[in-house]
C-alpha cells in the first residue's frame, strides 16, 4: 500500500520537475529576432513575451509589447531593464558586444540560428516547440507548413514557364539606401517557386543599388518591400526614382509592395507568400 | 598664474559638479537606482554587506554594465576637454577642435579597418581582438596628424594657418576612405561602422576603462606641464619665441599629446564633436585664459558634462539609447553660435590665425 | 653689447641682408633707420636671435649667440615688436605676467610677482592692472606690452648684459605715448640695458638715441655716435628726398625737413 502511495508521489514528482525544467513558472523573454517572434506566435507560446524589437511588427498583438529598440542598435541596460529571464536572438544583433554583457549580469541569451534553408527553419520551429513545451502545436503548424510547401513546389515548375526577370527593393534603414537582394537568399528562393527570374545575377546577401545598376538589372517587375515603399508613397512616385524610372518594369506600371516579413525568412507563412507573390508576377494565371 | 585663492572656488564647485553629475550618471538610466539603493547594491559589491541573491542582477548590471560605463564617460569627457584646450591653446584659435587636424577621422580610419576585416573587438573579452581596435586607431588618429603636420611644413615654417587647412585636407581624405570601407564592406560590418562613429558609451566595459584610463592618465600629466608654454603661445608665436618657446617642438609634443589622449578614446567609443569645442571656450569665457587653470578645469568640466550627456542619452527614448554624438551635436552647436555670437559683439579678436 | 659680423640674409630669392657689420654699444640706444624694404627688422630679428642669419655671426658680449640656450637667452634679452594681438580674453596683468615665463619654473613666485608690480607701475599702468587687455587703447596696450618687456628683463639688483629691442614700437601710437613708451626705454639705459630699436622717424631718432645705423638695400649706408651726424647729402641718397636742416632756436638742436 504504501509502496503504490510512493510510486505515484514520486512519479507525480518527477513529472512536475521536468515541467519545472522544461517550462519554468513566470519566464519573461525578450525576443529581438521578427523570425522567432513569429514562430513563437505561431506555436502560441508568446504569453512569456515581455519585450521585441522595433523590427518584429507580425503578428499585429506584438506591436502592443515595449521594443527595445533596433535589433542593431541595442543597449544591454535596456534589454535587462524589462527584468528577463531569458534573451532570445537569432545572432543578427548589434553591437556584438551586447550579448556578452546581457550574459554577463547574469541572464541567460539563447542564440538559436534559423540557418538558410526552409528546412533549417523549420528545424528551428520545432526547438522552439520543444523549448517551450509547445510540441505539439508546432508538429501542427508544421504538417500545415509542409503541405503548403508541397503545393506550392507542385505549382511553380509550371509558374517557372514564363519566369519574368524580378529585382526585389529593400530599404536599409542604417545605410539609408536601397539594397537588392541577391541569388542564395530566402527571398530568392521564394521568388524562383513563384516563377520568377532573380534580375541580379551576383550571389549572396544584399547589396547596395545605385541607378545605374537599377537601369542595367532592367527588370521586368520591381518588388519593394514595405518601409522603402511607404516612404515614397505610391507605386507611380516610386516609378520615378532615379534608375527605376528606366526599367521596363516602371513603363509598364509593374511596381509592387509586398511586406518584409513575408519574404526575408522562411515560415509557415511562406506558402501564402508564394502565392501572394505568384499573384502579382503572373496575374491570377 | 597668480590668483590661487579665487581659483580655488571654481575648483571646488567643478569638483562638487562632477562628483553629482558622477552620481546622476550612475542612479539613472534604463535602470534607475534611488541613492539609498545605490549605496546599499554599492555596499554589496564592495563586500561592506553580504551579497543577497534577490539583488544579483542589480548588482551585477551595477558593476559590469553602469560603472565601467560611468568611468568611461568621464574619463572621455575629461579628455576630449583637455584636448580642446591643447589645439585651442596651439592655434590661438577658440574655434578649433581635437578633430580638426586629422586625428579623428584618421582614428575613425583605423577602427573602420579593424570593423571590416571583422576582428570580434568589442566587448569585454580580452585578447587581442580587444587591443586591436584602440591600437589601430591610435595608429590611424597618429598617421593622420602627422601626415597633417607634413603637409603644412612642406610650405616653408608651420604656420597654424596652413595646418588647419591641411587638417581639412586630411579630414576629408580619412572620411573618404572610411566612407569608401562602409560601402564595400558586408553588411553587417557597414551597420558597426555607421553605427559606432556617431559615438556611444553603450558597449563600455572595464577594459576599455583600462586602456582611456591608462591614456588618459599620461595625457592629463603631460598636458598639465604644458601649461607655461601655451601661456607664453597666447601672445604670438613670435613672442613666445621671444620668451623661450620653442613653437616647433611645442607643436609636435602637443599634437602629439592630443592624438594619444583623443584617439583613444574615439577609438573606444566613437567620434563625439563639440565638447572639447565648447567647454574650454566656456571656461575661458566665465573665468580666466590662463592654461595651469584651463587645463584641470577643462578635464574637471568636460567630464561633468559627458556624464549629464550619457545620462540624457540613456533617457530620452528609454529603454532604447540615442547615440551619444548626436546629443553633443544637437546641444553643442546652438551653445557653440551662442558663444561666437557674443565674441562678434563685445568685438573679441575671435578668429585670430 | 651686442655685435654683428658678416650677417647675411636672403629669402624668396631676394638678398635681404648682405655683409652687415654693426656694433651695438652698452648701455646706450642705438636706432636703426631705412627707408621700406631696407632690411631693418631683418637686422634686428637676427640680433636678438629669433632668425638664424644665413651668413656671419651675432655676438653678445663676445660670445656667440648659439652658445645660448632659448631659456638663458630670453633672461638675458626682450622683444618688443607691434603686432602681438593675443586671441583669448586676458587682463592686462596677465600679459605682463608672461614676461616672466623664462624665469619660473612650473608656478610664478614671490619674485616674479613683485617684478610684474614694478614693471606696471614703470609704465604707469598700475591702476588698470584688472582690465581686458582688449578693451585698452592703442597706446595703452603697447604700455602693456612694455611692461611684459620689462618684467621679462627684470633680473633684480646688479643684473648685467641685458638688451631690449623695439621693433616699430611707437608706429600706430599718438605723439604722447611715443615719446613716453620712448622715455621709459631710455629710462633703463641708467640699469645697464642696451636698447636697440628699428624706428621710421628720423626726427624722433634724433630726440632719443644715442648712436644711429642707418640701412639701405640690406647694406648699412652710414652709422654714427651722434644721429645729428647724419649727412644730408646721405639722408636725400638713401630715401629719394629732398631735405633739409633746421635748428631749434631755443636749444640748438636739429631738425629735419622731407620734401618730394
Amino acid at each position: 500500500m504504501i509502496q503504490r502511495w510512493l510510486g505515484i508521489a514520486t512519479a507525480v514528482a518527477g513529472l512536475a520537475a521536468l515541467a519545472a525544467g522544461a517550462a519554468p513558472a513566470a519566464e519573461r523573454i525578450v525576443c529581438v529576432s521578427k523570425q522567432i517572434n513569429e514562430f513563437l506566435y505561431a506555436i502560441g507560446a508568446q504569453d512569456q513575451l515581455v519585450a521585441r524589437d522595433l523590427t518584429s511588427v507580425y503578428p499585429p498583438e506584438i506591436l502592443k509589447l515595449p521594443s527595445v529598440g533596433y535589433h542593431r542598435a541595442l543597449s544591454a541596460e535596456g534589454i535587462v531593464s524589462v527584468k528577463p529571464t531569458l534573451f532570445l536572438t537569432d545572432g543578427n544583433v548589434g553591437p556584438e558586444a551586447v550579448i556578452e554583457q546581457v550574459r554577463s549580469v547574469g541572464i541567460p541569451v539563447v542564440v538559436l540560428r534559423p540557418g538558410s534553408t526552409p528546412d533549417s527553419a523549420q528545424a528551428l520551429l520545432l526547438a522552439l516547440g520543444a523549448r517551450f513545451g509547445r510540441e505539439a502545436q508546432a508538429r501542427e503548424v508544421l504538417v500545415r507548413w509542409r503541405a503548403g510547401m508541397d503545393s506550392v513546389l507542385a505549382d511553380s515548375a509550371r509558374l517557372a514557364a514564363h519566369a519574368p526577370r524580378v529585382l526585389f527593393m529593400h530599404f536599409g534603414q542604417i545605410v539609408n539606401n536601397y539594397l537588392g537582394i541577391r541569388s542564395g537568399t530566402p527571398a530568392d528562393r521564394i521568388l524562383r517557386w513563384a516563377g520568377g527570374r532573380n534580375a541580379l545575377d551576383s550571389l549572396g546577401g544584399m547589396s547596395r543599388l545605385t541607378p545605374e545598376s537599377i537601369a542595367r538589372a532592367a527588370p521586368e517587375v520591381i518588388v519593394a518591400t514595405d518601409v522603402g515603399f511607404d516612404r515614397v508613397g505610391s507605386a507611380g512616385k516610386f516609378a520615378e526614382l532615379p534608375g527605376v524610372s528606366l526599367t521596363p518594369a516602371a513603363k509598364s506600371g509593374r511596381i509592387y509592395r509586398i511586406d518584409e516579413s513575408e519574404i526575408m525568412y522562411f515560415g509557415p507563412r511562406t506558402p501564402a507568400a508564394v502565392r501572394h507573390l505568384a499573384g502579382l508576377l503572373h496575374g491570377g494565371r | 598664474m597668480s590668483r590661487p585663492p579665487s581659483f580655488r572656488g571654481t575648483f571646488t564647485g567643478l569638483t562638487v559638479a562632477l562628483v553629482a553629475s558622477v552620481v546622476l550618471s550612475a542612479a539613472l538610466g534604463g535602470f534607475s537606482f534611488t541613492p539609498a539603493r545605490l549605496f546599499s547594491l554599492l555596499r554589496q559589491i564592495a563586500g561592506l554587506s553580504p551579497a543577497l541573491p534577490a539583488d544579483a542582477i542589480e548588482r551585477n548590471v551595477l558593476l559590469s554594465l553602469r560603472l565601467p560605463r560611468v568611468a568611461l564617460t568621464g574619463l572621455t569627457g575629461a579628455v576630449l576637454g583637455v584636448g580642446g584646450t591643447l589645439m585651442q591653446g596651439l592655434f590661438r584659435n577658440p574655434i578649433v577642435e581635437p578633430g580638426m587636424i586629422g586625428t579623428s577621422a584618421g582614428a575613425a580610419l583605423g577602427a573602420s579597418l579593424v570593423f571590416v576585416v571583422g576582428v570580434p573587438v568589442l566587448g569585454p573579452a580580452g585578447g587581442f581582438g580587444f587591443f586591436a581596435l584602440p591600437l589601430l586607431a591610435f595608429a590611424g588618429g597618429l598617421a593622420a596628424t602627422l601626415l597633417t603636420l607634413r603637409i603644412a611644413s612642406a610650405f616653408g615654417r608651420v604656420h597654424v594657418f596652413t595646418l588647419l587647412l591641411a587638417g581639412i585636407a586630411v579630414n576629408a581624405l580619412c572620411a573618404a576612405g572610411t566612407g569608401f570601407l562602409s560601402y564595400v564592406a558586408r553588411d553587417p560590418q557597414a551597420r558597426n561602422i555607421t553605427f559606432w562613429s556617431l559615438g556611444t558609451f553603450t558597449t563600455a566595459s572595464w577594459g576599455a576603462v583600462a586602456v582611456v584610463a591608462a591614456a588618459a592618465t599620461l595625457g592629463l600629466a603631460a598636458a598639465a606641464r604644458e601649461a607655461r608654454a601655451l601661456d607664453a603661445l597666447m601672445l604670438g608665436e613670435d613672442e613666445a619665441a621671444a620668451l623661450g618657446v620653442e613653437p616647433t617642438r611645442l607643436t609636435t609634443r602637443l599634437l602629439v599629446l592630443n592624438t594619444l589622449m583623443v584617439g583613444v578614446a574615439t577609438s573606444m567609443v566613437g567620434v563625439i564633436a563639440f565638447v572639447g569645442l565648447v567647454v574650454p571656450h566656456v571656461l575661458r569665457l566665465t573665468r580666466s585664459s590662463s592654461h595651469a587653470f584651463l587645463i584641470p578645469a577643462s578635464a574637471l568640466l568636460g567630464a561633468t558634462a559627458m556624464e549629464l550627456v550619457d545620462v540624457a542619452a540613456r533617457l530620452v527614448i528609454r529603454p532604447a539609447e540615442l547615440p551619444v554624438g548626436i546629443l553633443t551635436a544637437v546641444v553643442g552647436a546652438p551653445v557653440f553660435l551662442l558663444i561666437l555670437l557674443r565674441a562678434q559683439r563685445a568685438g573679441d579678436p575671435g578668429a585670430h590665425g | 653689447m651686442v655685435e654683428l659680423r658678416g650677417v647675411g640674409y636672403a629669402a624668396g630669392g631676394r638678398t635681404i641682408l648682405g655683409g652687415v657689420d654693426v656694433r651695438f654699444e652698452r648701455a646706450r640706444l642705438t636706432a636703426i633707420l631705412g627707408p621700406n624694404g631696407a632690411g631693418k627688422s631683418t637686422l634686428l630679428r637676427i640680433a636678438a636671435g629669433l632668425l638664424r642669419p644665413l651668413a656671419g655671426e651675432v655676438h653678445y658680449d663676445g660670445r656667440p649667440l648659439g652658445t645660448l640656450d632659448a631659456r638663458a637667452l630670453a633672461r638675458r634679452r626682450a622683444v618688443l615688436s607691434q603686432h602681438a594681438e593675443p586671441a583669448f580674453p586676458l587682463a592686462a596683468i596677465e600679459v605682463v605676467e608672461m614676461g616672466r615665463y623664462p624665469h619660473y619654473a612650473r608656478v610664478p613666485g614671490a619674485r616674479d610677482r613683485d617684478a610684474v608690480k614694478r614693471a606696471l607701475a614703470a609704465v604707469g599702468m598700475t591702476e588698470r592692472a584688472t582690465q581686458r587687455f582688449s578693451t585698452l587703447s592703442a597706446g595703452e596696450r603697447q604700455k602693456v606690452q612694455m611692461a611684459r618687456v620689462l618684467a621679462q628683463l627684470d633680473a633684480g639688483p646688479g643684473a648685467s648684459g641685458r638688451i631690449l629691442f623695439l621693433d616699430e614700437p611707437t608706429s600706430n601710437l599718438d605723439v604722447r605715448h611715443q615719446l613716453q613708451l620712448l622715455e621709459i626705454a631710455r629710462r633703463l639705459l641708467a640699469e645697464d640695458v642696451t636698447v636697440i630699436a628699428v624706428l621710421h622717424d628720423l626726427n624722433l631718432a634724433g630726440e632719443i638715441a644715442d648712436q644711429l645705423v642707418l640701412l639701405d638695400r640690406g647694406r648699412v649706408a652710414w652709422r654714427g655716435e651722434r644721429p645729428a651726424g647724419l649727412p644730408i647729402g646721405t639722408i636725400e641718397a638713401v630715401y629719394g628726398v629732398r631735405a633739409r636742416a633746421v635748428e631749434d632756436p631755443v636749444d640748438g638742436r636739429r631738425l629735419l625737413r622731407f620734401m618730394s
